[in-house]
């Protein structure tokens, strides 16, 4: 049997080798490092996109409120909103409802009154209240006792509303912001460039 | 076979996995990117869209409800493709912007106050085509089992959400599922239109104002509650206080001269008036700007037309005509009606009411002059209209007298309404001049509506009432006191939304 002369071949040197491992060892740390900053900024960016979502929603369901409002007052801290607004549908307990119940979820007819201000239009005997505050990171938005949960997020998000009262007409302005997950260590500026701003005037707004 | 081929293999599977990955990575971020532009760009500026909608479909309605006023034979008319089924009017779709949001709109009377005005509701519906993926949910994930903008947007994928949960005027009746063509999503709003009262201030002026006297005054007070009370508008403990400081100046110009005193609140238009100039007890807005539309002759269909007299030359009296052998003492939308073609300047009108049983019977009369009453300063024509007479005075021209030749017996301002039909010529200025002269302080109770006349008033008589002119000048001390009892009294001369809801169901 003849052996068969391998070939001769090279191997890698020591050097070549420590060369190739480090240089593998910082790429690989170089993707690992980006796979992980890519993932924060997504879910940063996510995060940012969804709670802007949530600053929309707050400012709709303000100004519909709002608009419809006939009185609308905010607390010293800006942050709990009452609005009273005509009871445009009948509920189950109010009088009508009590007298007929299958009237209950329908419109009522509005009636006119004479008051001291002048000829008034009422929706019903008495009017609803609704009331946006703050309960943990939660917005709340209650009306006549009913709470839904119009925002949540744990972002810090702050509305704040300012109730301005003229001699011939009302509005208000509202604000809100939240944290972004990224922060740059000025948190007030952080949270100063998240800001949306919304006015809303009151379309009931009667003269005295 | 070279081995060089095989690590060929090995960097394509490479490079694919490398594609794949990132290929994932990009598909991520694009959904959450879609997610988020379907909701914002998409949905929400629908559900904005049309609120717009619902509101231009307001609009329109509320320009048809004001035409019943200024132009009444074009109001809801159909080649404005406007339909009337009943007491109800619907109007046409009309379709609004690039993104082709619909308004319709429906209208009906609801109520008609003591003066027969009537109150208009009108229902105005907007629709606007939900753009983009037809997907939602999409933020309801504030946390396990909470709904976020399914409940304050509410969009129609496939079915009519609200016509078959209400019915198509959300009062239950006539639920059915019904199609839609496209996603789309539907708001809804009530208005209430309001007749606008002319006299609803004091002195109203559209335009110039100088007056009235460093030492006149305007205040208020309610007739229904009490005798006009001049110690009332400085007592503040007084049940009356309240009602006393309604005496309101309204001037749309920024050229306004205050003198005297003003027990009620000062609006002008872009003018500079401050607490520091002048004493005025209520609030200084000098931002609110209003409109005059000029005044035409209401529609007599109804009125009960009486052939004589047709002028007024001397001491002229009209007596209620007879019905059944009765005198017909008429009602507010149903006047007795004259129609004179003058008024001489020494003419004495007198007009009596109807009394049956020895017992004065309230009376409804309206008088249209057709030419001037007075015309000149030295003029002295009279009207007398003694208590339970309500006159309404309708004149084209001018109109000059003394403050003490108007005679209303009751003392209720309300009881003799004035009013100037403007010019149809634009360079025809109408003027109403009522000259006390001599400093005489007798004045009268009677309301001007006047929105195209001058309105001048010297020396310092003590009026009860309310005037609405185009430039007011008052050259003395004159007292006014604004009743305001009169806030729901005379023919309308306009609409307002009194009243915005939105059915957000």
């Amino acid at each position: 049997m003849r052996f068969t002369r391998l070939r001769k071949r090279h191997g890698f040197t020591l050097t070549e080798l420590m060369i190739a491992t480090g240089t593998g060892g910082f790429v690989l740390a170089a993707i690992m490092t980006s796979s992980i900053a890519l993932q924060k900024t997504l879910n940063a960016i996510e995060n940012y996109f969804a709670t802007q979502m949530q600053q929309i929603r707050i400012i709709d369901y303000l100004n519909r409120d709002v608009k419809r409002g006939l009185i609308v007052t905010t607390s010293v801290d800006l942050q709990s909103v009452t609005i009273t607004v005509p009871s445009y549908l009948i509920q189950a307990g109010d009088p009508e409802a009590i007298a007929n119940p299958s009237l209950v979820g329908t419109p009522r007819t509005p009636t006119i009154s004479n008051t001291l201000s002048g000829r008034q239009v009422n929706y019903g005997s008495s009017t609803s209240t609704i009331v946006y505050s703050i309960s943990g990171q939660s917005i709340l938005r209650t009306e006549n006792g009913t709470v839904t949960m119009v925002a949540s997020s744990t972002d810090q998000l702050v509305p704040q509303t300012t109730d301005v009262e003229l001699a011939n007409t009302e509005y208000t302005s509202t604000t809100v912001t939240f944290l972004p997950i990224f922060t740059s260590g000025n948190l007030a500026t952080e949270r100063k460039g998240t800001t949306l701003f919304s006015t809303s005037y009151l379309r009931n707004k009667r003269r005295g | 076979m070279s081995k060089l081929s095989k690590q060929g293999g090995n960097v394509l599977l490479c490079a694919l996995c490398t594609i794949l990955i990132v290929s994932a990575i990009a598909g991520t971020v694009l959904i959450n990117c879609t997610t988020r532009y379907n909701v914002a760009s998409s949905q929400v500026q629908s559900w904005k869209a049309a609120l717009m909608g619902a509101e231009a479909g307001g609009d329109i309605a509320y320009a048809e409800v004001r035409k019943t006023i200024l132009d009444p034979s074009n109001a809801f008319s159909a080649g404005a493709g406007w339909t009337n089924s009943g007491t109800v009017r619907t109007s046409s779709v009309a379709t609004l912007g690039s993104n082709n949001v619909k308004a319709s709109s429906t209208v009906d009377v609801f109520y008609s106050d003591s003066s027969g005005s009537p109150w208009y509701r009108i229902r105005s519906k907007g629709v606007s085509p939900a753009l983009g993926v037809a997907r939602t949910g999409m933020d309801d994930r504030m946390i396990t089992g909470a709904r976020g903008d399914s409940l304050l947007r509410k969009i129609d994928f496939y079915y009519d959400h609200f016509i078959s949960t209400y019915g198509p005027n959300g009062d239950g009746v006539g639920k059915a599922l019904v199609a839609v063509n496209q996603p789309q999503v539907s708001r809804r709003i009530e208005l209430i239109s309001a007749p606008v009262t002319p006299f609803e201030a004091a002195i109203k002026a559209g335009g110039t104002f100088y007056g009235l006297g460093s030492a006149a005054f305007v205040d208020s007070f309610r007739s229904t509650t009490g005798a006009y009370d001049v110690t009332v508008k400085d007592n503040p403990s007084d049940p009356r206080y309240a009602d006393s400081q309604a005496g309101t100046v309204e001037i749309n110009s920024a050229v306004a001269t205050i003198m005297g005193s003003i027990y009620g609140n000062l609006y002008t238009n872009g003018g500079t008036v401050t607490k520091n100039t002048t004493s005025v007890y209520g609030i200084i807005d000098n931002n609110v700007p209003f409109d005059l539309s000029g005044f035409v002759m209401p529609d007599v269909t109804g009125w009960n037309y009486v052939p004589s007299p047709t002028a007024v030359t001397g001491n002229t009296t009209i007596d209620p005509p007879t019905t059944n052998g009765f005198p017909r003492a008429g009602s507010p939308v149903s006047p007795n009606y004259y129609l004179l073609t003058s008024f001489a300047n020494n003419g004495n009108l007198t007009v009596n009411p109807a009394v049956i049983n020895n017992v004065p019977q309230e009376t409804y009369v309206a008088v249209h002059v057709t030419d001037n009453i007075g015309t000149s300063t030295s003029s002295q024509p009279s009207i007398i209209v003694p208590a339970h007479v309500h006159l309404q005075v309708y004149f084209d021209g001018n109109f000059q007298t003394k403050a003490q030749n108007i005679v209303n017996t009751s003392g209720y301002a309300g009881n003799l309404q004035f009013y100037a039909i403007s010019p149809t010529v634009p360079s025809v200025q109408q003027t109403i001049n009522l000259n006390s002269g001599g400093g005489a302080t007798a004045g009268f109770s009677a309301v001007f509506y006047s929105p195209a006349a001058n309105f001048t008033i010297n020396g310092g008589p003590d009026i009860t009432g309310a005037i609405v002119c185009k430039n007011f000048y008052a050259n003395g001390n004159v007292h006014w006191h604004y009743d305001r009892a009169l806030d729901n009294q005379g023919d309308p001369v306009d609409y307002r939304i009194a009243s915005y809801v939105e059915d957000i169901r």
